[in-house]
């Protein structure tokens, strides 16, 4: 069917057009010209024909037309299509920023939080004096890491 | 005239859907990242500032984490949006 369509597709618009005008005078020859002796033998093939060159004429045209329709529609679509794949990209630029400036404070913050313990809280005589007496025992930290494991999958 | 009509019927079968296809699109890498796994606690002795260091780690990795996740819903949500506007 394909094929068939693909071979029709090579014939121009234009000789649909020229057969249906053909066909259409080959129906108004076949009255207007019947009553001349010479041409009224032809009269019936004349019309039959006339008949079968008009209905493929305007079967042809309504093809073309469904064709155009269809080739309207593809090119709105892809107009559409490519409205939203730029739309789609600098989403995915706006996310992307986004996610990457707020990372980068995030890990800032946690960079200048365990800077300060470093700094200034490791240093505090009071806060020496509690590390070296008194570490924290075992049993907590194991609670605090079994909680840091989560429920792996 | 008969086998002209079966042609005729033939090629009635017209075009059905146009022939293009839209494709979600690929989500940032930076969305795809796996979440780190909480930071755990080493040694025996422990002090209470390496605590109070490794709590600041998971604190800030779970902002980070939930970070991510605000991306993704924000990024599908918006490229739905997109998505159903061609139609």
């Amino acid at each position: 069917m394909s094929q068939l369509i693909w071979m029709i597709n090579l014939i121009p618009d234009m000789f649909w057009t020229i057969l249906l005008w053909a066909g259409v005078l080959a129906i108004v020859a076949s009255y207007l010209l019947g009553k001349i002796p010479f041409v009224q033998q032809y009269k019936i093939p004349l019309r039959v024909g006339g008949v079968v060159a008009v209905l493929i004429g305007v079967y042809f045209y309504g093809v073309i037309a469904n064709e155009a329709k269809w080739q309207a529609k593809i090119k709105e679509l892809e107009e559409k299509v490519a409205v939203a794949e730029a739309k789609s990209t600098e989403t995915n630029t706006v996310v992307k920023t986004e996610i990457v400036e707020k990372v980068k404070v995030i890990k800032q913050k946690a960079e200048k939080q365990i800077e300060y313990v470093d700094r200034v809280i490791e240093k505090d005589k009071e806060i020496i004096k509690y590390v070296e007496n008194c570490p924290v025992p075992k049993s907590i930290i194991d609670q605090i890491n079994e909680a840091a494991k989560g429920v792996k999958q | 005239m008969k086998y002209l009509a079966i042609i005729l019927a033939l090629t009635l079968a017209g075009c059905t859907s146009v022939p293009i296809k839209q494709k979600f699109p690929e989500a940032i890498p930076e969305l795809k990242e796996k979440c780190p796994d909480l930071k755990q606690i080493e040694g025996d002795k422990v002090a209470i500032t390496d605590l109070l260091k490794s709590v600041i780690t998971n604190y800030n990795m779970y902002y980070e984490c939930s970070l991510k996740n605000d991306g993704w819903n924000k990024w599908y949500n918006e490229q739905r949006k997109i998505y159903e506007s061609v139609k």
